[in-house]
């Protein structure tokens, strides 16, 4: 064999071989094992913090509400659909170790206009029939903003909640 | 005539033959481990395989999704960062078509179009379509984003060069790079909520029900028996993509 075909050869093995170490030692330990990724990533994905509590965890304490709830209109709406993410509340209220709730944990009761509007604002897109609700009802819309805006007795505006109970409207 | 019949000698013939029936071989053993054609298959009727519906009759427009969504996952406010959002479609009568989506959908719709002209209006809440053939994980080159088993498609942050391929080749816009951590962030279908036996904040949340959430290999879940019901269809089935976010209801407008 040429003497130039064996130093070739020689200059390769050591790439190769160098190749070979490189890889074995940056690659992860879970690269592969279930496809061209790292599949620890699926846990490390998976640890992220919870925030939303489920309606289970809500009517644990809150099963008054639950039952006046399931009556109405709202029976469909989840707690944390309009008082927020609730974990942090629940978790801290089920321990029973510091009552009373320190404000930061204590959940938002949306009783503007705007919250309900959100919903039930006069949309041409929002024309649906709900064939689940209880009455087989379309959503009821107004133009939230102005719908019996004033108060006839003290000549004040009145929020939506001041009328209906947002539990059983 | 006779010494016409074929130009091809027997020996060319046999090699020919040889080389065909290779082909064919070859090509069929390196169906059932290619890793080219598709970033992750059905898991064949074993284990989860997770699917999502939306029924567009339903959806109310009242952005509740979008909100829970960036509030489970700590989604950037500004009105450009959305692993959920939802979009209202408009039709006027002379044919145009108006899509709007303030803040997603966060802070309500409005109708900005005049009651006379408009043909037909709908809300379309959009996500992650979790495509089994994703055109995003096919493109990533250092294989930062994957297919789970259980048919997720996420992201692995401590991998992502952040060179945003990805977020090109997605057809359904629905990958952004995270201004603090500058990696490529999506839904991840709220895995750490899966694990625990929970439902997606959005599915958690929506209030009309418009959302339904299952396993596509569980022929008695809730998403086969809403497929069942419906006419469903996906976003771009033309890409090819293997989406398995199904709308029913679904208007051609819809891009």
């Amino acid at each position: 064999m040429p003497k130039h075909i064996k130093r070739l050869i020689l200059v390769f093995g050591i790439f190769i071989a160098l190749f070979i170490l490189l890889q074995q030692i940056l690659r992860p330990s879970s690269f592969g094992e279930l496809g061209h990724y790292r599949s620890d990533a699926i846990e490390e994905n998976a640890a992220n913090e919870l925030h939303y509590a489920g309606v289970a965890n809500c009517s644990s304490c809150h099963d008054t509400v639950r039952l006046q709830k399931s009556a109405g209109l709202h029976a469909m709406l989840t707690c944390e659909a309009c008082h927020g993410p609730g974990l942090k509340h629940a978790r801290f209220a089920g321990s029973f170790t510091g009552f009373p709730l320190p404000d930061s944990l204590v959940l938002q009761k949306p009783t503007e206009r705007k919250d309900c509007a959100l919903c039930h604002q006069i949309n041409a897109a929002r024309v649906k029939i709900l064939f689940d609700t209880i009455d087989n009802s379309l959503i009821r819309q107004v133009n939230a903003l102005e719908h019996n805006l004033m108060s006839k007795k003290t000549k004040k505006e009145r929020k939506c909640v001041s009328c209906h109970n947002p539990h059983q409207p | 005539m006779k010494k016409n019949r074929s130009a091809l000698s027997r020996r060319d013939f046999f090699r020919a033959g040889a080389i065909i029936a290779g082909g064919v071989a070859v090509s069929s053993s390196v169906a059932t481990v290619n890793g080219l054609l598709f970033a992750s298959e059905p898991s064949g009727g074993k284990g989860k395989w997770y699917g999502i519906g939306i029924d567009i009759n339903k959806c109310i427009g009242c952005g509740k999704c979008a909100h829970a969504c960036k509030l489970e996952n700590q989604v950037p406010d500004d009105p450009f960062y959305f692993r959920s959002w939802v979009e209202q479609y408009t039709i006027k009568t002379d044919g145009t078509i108006l899509v709007e989506s303030p803040n997603g959908g966060i802070d309500g719709f409005s109708q900005s179009v005049p009651e006379e002209e408009i043909f037909k209006s709908f809300f379309v809440p959009k996500m992650c379509n979790h495509c089994y053939k994703s055109p995003c994980t096919q493109v990533c080159p250092v294989g930062a984003t994957f297919d789970t088993p259980e048919g997720i498609v996420l992201i692995d942050e401590n991998y992502c060069i952040g060179c945003r391929y990805c977020v090109q080749a997605c057809p359904y816009g629905c990958r952004y790079v995270h201004p603090e951590k500058k990696t490529v962030d999506k839904c991840t279908l709220c895995i750490h909520r899966l694990k625990k036996g929970l439902q997606p904040a959005c599915f958690e949340i929506c209030p009309t029900e418009a959302r339904i959430f299952g396993d596509l290999n569980d022929p008695e879940s809730s998403l086969n028996s809403f497929l069942k019901n419906h006419t469903c269809m996906v976003i771009k089935p033309h890409l090819n993509t293997g989406s398995k976010l199904f709308y029913n209801a679904l208007s051609s407008e819809v891009r």
